[in-house]
């Protein structure tokens, strides 16, 4: 009886996140599954829900990743953006939290509120600055004050110009402001959990910043930073919404600047014709590739031991 | 116990949310359908729809339009509204209780309506009535998210042979009738004058010229060289961003070349045509008269201001832009140095206009319309009371609502407003009346407040003879124009006519690299590749200019 009870509190409390992983996740994610196997285009599930097409949305990725040239570039693409942005975010993320964590209270809540400002900002908003930041002509904030220096004599059109670091640094550059405010927010909550009295003993032997850093601060972060990694990870995967913007303004070359997240949302709702059992195919291998790049990430930086009861020996 | 109750209680809440979704106390039964037959006579029409109306309960009818263009074709939208109003004036004329309420959506893109409309007319969101190209009748027909208005169009033959017989065509599909025109434009080759004059360009005569095929694309790039060379001025031409259609579609048949095979029902990609177009956007813009970034500058911000200043001695444009530079502040006057629209005399004075040249010797001058067409949403009327018993009174309704926005007044305000060209002659032959024109400068004219107040700002900017003559003058560009396919997979195939512009237009590419990609992502997409003949080869020995 005992049993019984404990399971029905037990889902009193966890119906709710169940009900919402279910409804937004899981439920989704079979959709997306099953919609990849039917012929659904122009939204139009009437006529096309109910038809079986097979494979054949996986055979036409795979004829694209053969024959496509732009679809291979998509590819790396993703690679590219996913690897340099996720550095950028969990070590920006960690740079800016130590270097927070030495300086008085007020000068660090002033700086952090900084650099939440890509965060709060409203996404059209952001990219609409750094459009006109990046700009490739004279109206653009980068070339003007570079041509008035007399640095260059001509504007440089990064995004579109500079074929494939210019759109690649530009997305980069966007997305990693953004990430960065999320790994510094969860590293300065961690590093004022420490006790100061590790880092003042470690002041008193003589220690500098960057040992206390390297020997007490990171250690004791370990796991926060696994967590950041993790998500940052799968979150770049993912986002697409400031690099569809730029792309769509022209700022970014849109065969180096698309990724593979961004190029399912196109094939789904930006091209002349929109296709959602290709995109859903996409999607679901997108999926994929997040499942297991989340599971071994997860293996390799040991989660398992994170998350064991503790030995009790401490 | 505690926790006893209350799972409990969400069980029954849970429970009871789904029952009340799965058990209804009534059996479903099937509306009887109310139905009204088109006599061809309007206001028999309108009255007999009113009647079913106001019988069945309805006094109000709710109708949104969704519309896109540039700011000037504000009519797109208002003259669904304006025809609301007449329809609304002849209930009341006949003491019927009914009235027809019309919500606008206007917006700039076209392409972004169309996605919006896409995604939302399966879910009911979208417009009752939709202004958009003809070329997406294909994909929406299809779909079955626009109503066949064929049946209801043969009774109103007589009205509609007043309409020009290709865009009717246009806005076919298989043999149906999806729609009305609503307007249609040529795409006039747009020359500087003053910038002419400078780098020793004689216009005289030029518009034969490029009619009889002597002036081609390579006198175009000869020219544009010399005004750059001279310094006259920055650019020698200026052409569209973004999209290689429609403007930039032009090249292919100015080249002979063909987009669609009727016997087969295929796109077509026409590889000597298209390669000669490539190389001739490759030149301009290796030798930097064509700024190489064109396809992603800022139409209000640098296309315009670019021309309107001077900065180019070709602009590949449309007849619209003669409207859209006076009402638009593109020009900064270098006296106040305010921004500020052109004045009718300026535009006229300093710029020349004509067809768009043959691509070589041999080959002819042409034009390409995208004629707009007033759709019905297969949904219409679904926002109002008893639709599934009155679905045929609203759609029928909507008809006569689009039969009636085409009024010839109606339809001529848009065209001298936006310079775009009348869809019927009776409007031709309004614009060319100065009386009406007289009258529409002062706004003496019989349409709504409402509306009236809409278009004041506009009217004022842009009614005027010299409007009126351009128009007229423009006209006879429809003799040579083309249209786009209305095929479903168009709107792919120009996508990657855009990358492949784009690529040229940078250096990323060579023109045949560029006809070789192209045939590379054609043949990537099974279904693209099933839908698309390509056809030729690169001509060998070809040179340009």
């Amino acid at each position: 009886m005992k049993k019984y009870s404990n399971l029905f509190q037990l889902s009193f409390f966890l119906t709710p996140a169940l009900v919402i992983i279910i409804v937004f996740y899981l439920l989704p994610l079979v959709l997306t599954v099953y919609m990849s196997f039917t012929p659904i285009r122009n939204w139009n599930t009437e006529r096309y829900l109910s038809q079986f097409i097979g494979s054949y949305n996986y055979y036409r990725i795979y004829h694209m990743v053969k024959y496509d040239p732009i679809f291979r570039q998509v590819m790396i693409n993703t690679i590219i953006f996913v690897l340099i942005t996720l550095i950028v975010n969990v070590f920006g993320g960690l740079l800016i939290s130590l270097a927070t964590y030495f300086i008085n209270e007020k000068s660090s809540s002033t700086l952090r509120l900084v650099w939440l400002l890509p965060r709060m900002s409203p996404i059209a908003v952001y990219s609409l600055v750094w459009y006109y930041f990046f700009h490739g002509s004279e109206i653009g904030t980068l070339n003007s004050l570079l041509l008035k220096l007399g640095i260059i004599d001509k504007p440089i059109v990064l995004g579109q110009g500079v074929i494939p670091w210019g759109p690649w640094s530009i997305i980069v550059f966007i997305n990693g402001l953004v990430g960065v405010s999320f790994g510094m927010i969860v590293f300065s909550s961690a590093l004022s959990h420490i006790p100061r009295e590790l880092v003042i003993a470690a002041r008193v032997d003589g220690a500098t910043n960057w040992s206390i850093s390297r020997k007490i601060l990171i250690p004791m972060i370990r796991w926060h930073i696994l967590y950041v990694f993790t998500w940052q990870l799968l979150s770049l995967i993912t986002s697409y919404a400031h690099t569809f913007l730029l792309i769509e303004w022209g700022l970014v070359n849109r065969d180096y600047g698309t990724t593979l997240s961004l190029y399912v949302f196109l094939t789904a709702f930006g091209r002349g014709e929109q296709d959602q059992g290709l995109a859903a195919a996409a999607a679901t291998i997108l999926a994929i590739i997040g499942t297991v790049l989340g599971f071994l990430t997860l293996k390799i930086l040991k989660f398992e031991r994170m998350i064991a009861k503790p030995r009790g020996d401490i | 116990m505690r926790g006893y109750v209350a799972v409990l209680l969400v069980g029954i809440l849970v429970f009871g949310a789904i029952a009340s979704g799965c058990i209804s106390s009534e059996k479903p039964t099937t509306p009887e359908k109310v139905e009204v037959s088109l006599t061809g006579d309007f206001v028999k029409d309108v009255v007999n729809i009113g009647k079913a109306l106001e019988s069945n309960g309805v006094n109000e009818v709710k109708f949104t339009v969704w519309g896109a263009g540039d700011p000037n074709s504000v009519m797109r939208v208002y003259g669904i509204v304006e025809a609301a109003e007449r329809i609304n004036k002849v209930f009341n004329e006949n003491n019927i209780n009914v009235k027809i309420v019309v919500d606008t959506n206007y917006v700039a893109s076209f392409q972004q309506l169309f996605q919006d409309y896409l995604s939302k007319q399966p879910i009911g969101q979208a417009g009752d009535f939709f202004v958009n190209s003809y070329a997406f009748i294909p994909t929406l027909a299809k779909e079955g998210y626009i109503l066949d208005v064929t049946e209801y169009a043969k009774a109103y033959e007589k009205e509609l042979s007043d309409f020009y017989t290709p865009l009717m065509e246009a806005s076919k599909w298989k043999g149906k009738l999806y729609g009305l025109p609503q307007d249609t434009e040529a795409r006039p080759l747009y020359i500087r004058k003053d910038v002419a004059k400078c780098s020793g360009f004689d216009l005289t005569k030029l518009e034969e010229k490029v009619k009889n095929g002597e002036f081609t694309w390579s006198d175009v790039y000869a020219k544009a060289k010399a005004a750059k060379e001279k310094g006259c001025s920055e650019w020698g031409l200026i052409h569209r961003k973004g999209s290689a259609h429609p403007d930039l579609i032009q090249f292919i048949f100015a080249f002979g070349g063909t987009l669609y095979d009727e016997n087969e029902d295929k796109l077509v990609l026409d590889v000597p045509a298209v390669y000669k177009w490539l190389y001739v956007e490759w030149k301009f813009a290796r030798d930097g008269i064509l700024p190489e970034d064109i396809m992603s500058w800022d139409w209000a911000k640098q296309i315009h201001p670019a021309i309107v200043s001077g900065n180019t001695l070709f602009d590949i444009g449309g007849t619209w832009y003669w409207a859209e530079w006076q009402t638009k502040d593109y020009y900064v006057d270098p006296k106040t140095n305010e921004p500020r629209g052109l004045k009718p005399e300026e535009v006229d004075a300093w710029f020349y206009y004509t067809l768009f040249p043959a691509g070589e010797k041999g080959q002819k001058p042409v034009t390409l319309s995208q004629p707009f067409v007033w759709m019905i949403n297969s949904k219409a009327g679904a926002q109002n009371p008893k639709y599934d018993e009155l679905k045929d009174i609203y759609q029928k309704l909507a008809f006569l609502m689009i039969l009636k926005a085409s009024d010839a007044d109606i339809n001529a305000i848009h065209s001298v407003i936006s310079s775009h060209l009348p869809v019927r002659k009776a409007a031709e032959d309004l614009i060319k009346d100065e009386k009406w024109l007289n009258d529409l400068k002062n706004l003496n004219i019989d349409i709504s407040s409402g509306v009236k107040a809409e278009i004041a700002d506009i009217v004022k900017a842009t009614v005027h003879p010299i409007n009126a003559k351009f128009l007229a003058d423009v006209s006879y560009m429809l003799e040579y124009t083309h249209l786009a396919p209305s095929h479903p997979k168009y709107p792919a195939l120009a996508d990657l006519f855009k990358d492949a512009v784009d690529k040229v237009l940078r250096g990323e590419m060579k023109p045949e690299e560029a006809v070789q990609f192209l045939i590379d992502r054609i043949k990537a997409d099974p279904e693209l590749s099933a839908s698309v003949k390509i056809v030729g080869e690169v001509p060998k020995d070809w040179q340009f200019p």
